[in-house]
């Protein structure tokens, strides 16, 4: 009887499948299995961006174009760390999330008052501005000469260097992203985020502050976008300012609008379908069209608005569906 | 210290610099501020818009030999109905959908056209050939001392005005521009008094994508550099002009342009170049904080 | 039997437009006060300025004898703008001066443009919370005049002293006398004004929506607005959100008061869905119920919230006779629970049944109040509803 509980549960769907990933590297896939681990650390870095991202828009309602200035700064506060001061991963990261955290409740405190499409400029324009700094100042960020030679991260002594340790960390990221989204989405915060998502005035009359806890939802978002771009700048080494233009905030919003906005599962399988495709078009296309894959985002935008703006998991087939395993697990 | 009269020329050289680059921005901001007007949509492709109109000119003048002048009016119209295209597959359907896709719809086919612009023509900037014009174009038409405009500057200023002069003329001369005004304020009582809305909304897709088309060709030929994500970046600087202006308002539009022309110009000089575009950027968000009716614009609330 | 709501003199205008001209209402603890008019006589608005989704004009309300809304003099108002204006331009030299005496040579620099402009919007953000009356601009509005003045005292001090100082080819002494003189003084008046409570009293300040509820006042609304896309315990548990304490670390690390919190939040929402008869529909979607269905969750959403004054706006609104009668009896069943209820209806049965008192609207004015029977007769009433002389009203 639990049994069948269980099997519909999304946590155990979710740890199911991470277990199967765990397997990866171990299939026989002969000389190309770093190029698809490789491929596959991609897809799961920005599963996490995504999950952070959903927050906001699939959450809270409210359109967040700037995300790729977090993504940048968490990128750049890590790899900083690392040439400075060569600190541990595990300090790096959390402070990487603290930093995306304070300066998304710096954006956010006086812009959440907006109205959704303001709001979306102003987060669009922030991105911009942290693009022109990073490009700028070349006291601090080398600016367009980039930063190279960031340390890898290391365990217990020993240096990541191969591709299976690497995909091994960003599964045990995703992890915990997942449990942080997870557990926050199925509590009073989850509720009132929903709660600001169908109705603001209602949710306003049921005692939930909104500035309050739109702030704390995009400082959320913000830092597990900066924890992201954390591990980016660890395992790429090298990063430039132009890694961070605006395009990758569309991407990450791509994989969000095609999988369903708001529903975690539907978040993960947007980037576990398009990430992977993107790198299969680069290598099929010809050089010269390599930006055939932005081309494609935005179509694909364009397309899921038009005919199927839920997403493959829609919003409230998931709640449906919660609803219904919270029943079931009552009458047992 | 510079001899002030050294500064007072240089401050003049870059308020015409400035006044030129506004308008430009104006012609650009009034197609945003038009369809924000009559349905509440940021057409985040205008700019693209824009870059198709330098494209489309270029492409004619170099390849197709066609001359200039008619080049010019040709790419007008191909602009035009381009816009009018655009709202038709992409904005139309959605006329009943949430804010958010109707958003989200806007930013894809902005993405998608940017790159399909990259995908056609490549992502080298493309220049005009140096004798394409008389060499007439780039003497200076007036000089008031150090300061001194060029004809290719009158020449801009002169459509620009006059353009702006014609749009005024139609929205508040004209029976369609009534009713452009009529939709603008309310669709459902405007259905209802026999109005085409939808015809309204693409006529005036087609005007502010025409302007836009105009503006493209104009900077390419100002500037002399033609590339794809051209739209991108002009098309947020026209955008903070709009909202400077007052997003809805056509003379706030108009406003707007100037003033964020003349500021990006003064900025880039006086402050610093690099952050040429992080000024648009953050007049941009200073109006929305503090003013996000702009100068002109008017506040729309909603009903409990 | 005390007071628990007390609106004196409200008004309200949008512009040239006056929805409510001086209303006064009272309404005691466990009472059923009625409010009835014609439609656009203002009594949706009248609700939405008492849960502040509207800010009032004029006028004071007391809720539990203790005043929510304040009654804010023209002079008072135009004192605090004036304030208001002259901490903006302050801060206006305040950057340059500061610039140029602390970090010379690096007035053009962009860093210091963004840096000011930084500090300048913090503080014209300011200005408008402290002209709206929102409590943290007073709280920050504190620390940055103390700086102020501590920069005063620092720069007449140090011009004393050291004499003028030649920062980028202006003599800073024009700038910085005038500077300290009105900013020493200004800062310690206005310090002064925000730290004596009775001071700030009389200055008034604003409540939000969601401070109203926490306070103990919870609604319904004219037109629907439940969350349709959540599940209808998920509505209700939505409405608990007061009753609730945990945070986000509370959340993150699963402790247990988190865990028995939620349990708690359970079996209490799915008591008010049997209260109010929606128990067995508590794992569908909100938006999949009947409309009658939808409205009583509407207001099981609102009682979860635990509050003192219940405002009910329109609950009849498209029910047939037994839907109605079954609301009068839901009604009543909550105000043996205690809770005083205020109740907008056009359907007279209920309000005839339900209401010990009744105030009557019309183009934003009262124009009448009592109870049923009285308003019944009452003429101006029936010219008001039925425009023109009848003797008699329907029932």
């Amino acid at each position: 009887m639990r049994w069948q509980l269980y099997k519909k549960d999304p946590r155990f769907v979710f740890l199911s499948l991470i277990f199967l990933a765990v397997l990866l590297p171990w299939l026989p896939l002969g000389a190309s299995t770093n190029y698809v681990l490789r491929i596959m650390t991609t897809a799961v870095l920005y599963m996490i961006l995504a999950l952070g991202l959903n927050i906001v828009p699939g959450f809270t309602g409210l359109l967040d174009l700037g995300y790729v200035g977090f993504y940048g700064i968490g990128a750049y506060t890590s790899g900083l760390l690392s040439i400075h001061y060569d600190l541990s991963l595990w300090v790096i990261l959390p402070l990487a999330a603290l930093n995306g955290a304070l300066w998304g409740t710096l954006l956010g405190a006086p812009t959440l008052r907006l109205t959704g499409d303001y709001f979306a400029i102003v987060t669009f324009g922030f991105s911009e501005l942290v693009v022109l700094v990073l490009r700028n100042e070349l006291w601090l960020t080398r600016g367009p000469m980039g930063l190279p030679g960031i340390s890898p991260p290391s365990i217990f002594g020993h240096p990541l260097t191969s591709d299976w340790e690497f995909f091994y960390l960003i599964l045990l990221l995703l992890m915990i992203v997942l449990l942080v989204v997870t557990r926050l989405q199925d509590s009073r915060l989850g509720r009132a985020w929903f709660a600001i998502r169908e109705d603001e005035i209602a949710a306003q009359c049921c005692g939930i502050n909104l500035i309050r806890y739109k702030v704390t939802a995009f400082a959320i978002s913000a830092s597990i976008g900066a924890m992201g771009g954390a591990f980016y700048a660890k395992w790429f080494k090298f990063i430039h300012p132009d890694m961070f233009k605006f395009w990758e905030s569309i991407l990450i919003l791509c994989l969000i609008v095609f999988g369903g906005m708001g529903s975690i599962a539907g978040t993960m399988l947007g980037a576990l379908i398009l990430i992977p495709l993107s790198e299969v078009l680069r290598a099929v296309l010809p050089q010269g069209m390599f930006n055939a894959r932005y081309l494609i985002y935005g179509l694909v935008l364009v397309l899921m608005m038009r005919w199927r703006p839920e997403g493959l998991v829609p919003f409230e087939r998931a709640q449906a569906k919660k609803a219904k395993l919270a029943q079931e697990r009552l009458e047992i | 210290m510079v001899n002030l009269l050294d500064q007072s020329s240089l401050f003049l050289q870059q308020l015409v610099n400035g006044i030129t680059l506004g308008g430009v921005y104006a012609l650009i901001a009034v197609g945003y501020t038009m369809v924000y007007g009559v349905i509440q949509l940021i057409n985040f492709a205008h700019g693209e818009i824009y870059m198709l109109g330098a494209f489309l000119a270029y492409t004619m003048v170099t390849v197709l030999g066609i001359p200039f002048f008619a080049a010019f009016i040709l790419t007008i119209l191909v602009c035009a109905c381009f816009g009018i295209i655009l709202d038709f597959v992409a904005y139309r359907p959605l006329r009943k959908a949430p804010r958010l896709a109707a958003l989200i719809t806007a930013i894809g086919m902005s993405i998608f056209l940017q790159n399909l612009a990259l995908m056609i023509w490549g992502s080298q900037i493309k220049s005009y050939p140096r004798d394409m014009f008389p060499a007439i174009f780039l003497k200076p038409a007036l000089s008031i001392g150090e300061v001194s405009m060029t004809w290719m500057q009158v020449f801009m200023l002169s459509i620009t005005v006059l353009f702006m002069v014609i749009l005024h003329l139609i929205i508040h001369k004209t029976k369609i521009g009534t009713a452009m005004r009529a939709v603008s304020q309310d669709k459902t009582t405007s259905a209802l008094m026999g109005i085409g809305v939808n015809r309204v909304i693409s006529f005036t897709f087609a005007i502010g994508s025409a302007m836009g088309g105009m503006a493209g060709v104009l900077v390419g030929l100002y500037y002399n550099a033609i590339f794809p994500t051209m739209g991108y970046i002009a098309g947020i600087k026209a955008f903070a002009a709009a909202v400077l202006g007052g997003i809805g308002s056509v003379p706030g539009a108009m406003l707007g342009g100037g003033v964020l022309g003349i500021a990006e110009v003064m900025g880039a000089g006086y402050i610093s170049s690099e952050y040429r575009d992080g000024i648009s950027y953050a007049v941009m968000i200073a109006v929305i904080l503090f003013k996000p009716s702009g100068l002109i614009g008017r506040q729309i609330g909603e009903k409990v | 039997m005390n007071t628990i709501l007390k609106i004196i003199r409200l008004s309200k205008s949008f512009g040239g437009l006056t929805a409510l001209r001086e209303i006064t209402l009272e309404a005691k603890q466990g009472q059923i006060v009625g409010i009835i008019g014609p439609n656009g006589a203002g009594k949706t608005t009248l609700f939405n300025c008492l849960t502040s989704l509207y800010y009032s004009t004029a006028g004071q309300i007391e809720f539990q004898e203790r005043p929510i809304v304040q009654e804010v003099s023209e002079t008072k108002r135009r004192l605090i703008k004036r304030c208001a204006i002259i901490f903006f331009v302050l801060g206006l030299i305040w950057v340059p001066l500061f610039w140029s005496s602390f970090v010379p040579h690096t007035f053009f620099k962009v860093e210091v443009v963004l840096l000011g402009i930084f500090i300048l919007s913090i503080r014209l953000l300011l200005v408008r919370g402290f002209m709206r009356f929102q409590i943290w601009a007073w709280g920050l509005m504190f620390l940055f005049l103390i700086s102020d003045l501590w920069f005063a005292i620092w720069w007449l001090t140090h011009l004393l002293s050291s004499g003028p100082m030649i920062g980028t080819g202006i003599p800073l002494c024009y700038f910085a006398i005038p500077w300290g003189i009105i900013a020493g003084p200004f800062s310690i008046y206005l310090v002064l004004q925000l730290v004596l409570r009775k001071v700030r009293q009389l200055y008034g300040f604003r409540l939000g929506p969601d401070a109203i509820c926490r306070l103990g006042m919870a609604r319904t609304f004219q037109n629907i607005r439940l969350f349709f896309n959540l599940s209808v315990l998920d509505n209700v548990k939505i409405g608990f959100h007061v009753q609730m304490r945990s945070g986000v670390l509370g959340i993150l690390l699963k402790t247990r008061s988190q865990r028995d919190e939620e349990g708690l939040t359970e079996k209490e929402a799915l008591k008010y869905l049997r209260f109010v008869g929606l128990d067995g529909r508590a794992f569908d979607l909100a938006g999949a119920l009947a409309y009658g269905e939808q409205r009583r969750l509407e207001i099981a959403r609102a009682l979860a919230s635990k509050p003192k004054l219940l405002l009910l706006d329109e609950p009849a609104a498209g029910m047939n006779a037994l839907e109605s009668s079954e609301l009068i009896r839901l009604i009543l069943k909550i105000r043996e629970k205690g809770i005083t209820v205020l109740i907008i209806e056009h359907d007279m049965k209920v309000i005839m049944n339900l209401a010990d008192n009744i105030y009557v609207l019309d183009y934003g004015m009262l124009i009448a109040d009592g109870t049923p029977d009285e308003i019944r007769i009452n003429p101006k009433v029936i010219k008001a509803y039925l425009g023109g002389d009848t003797a008699h009203v329907a029932t």
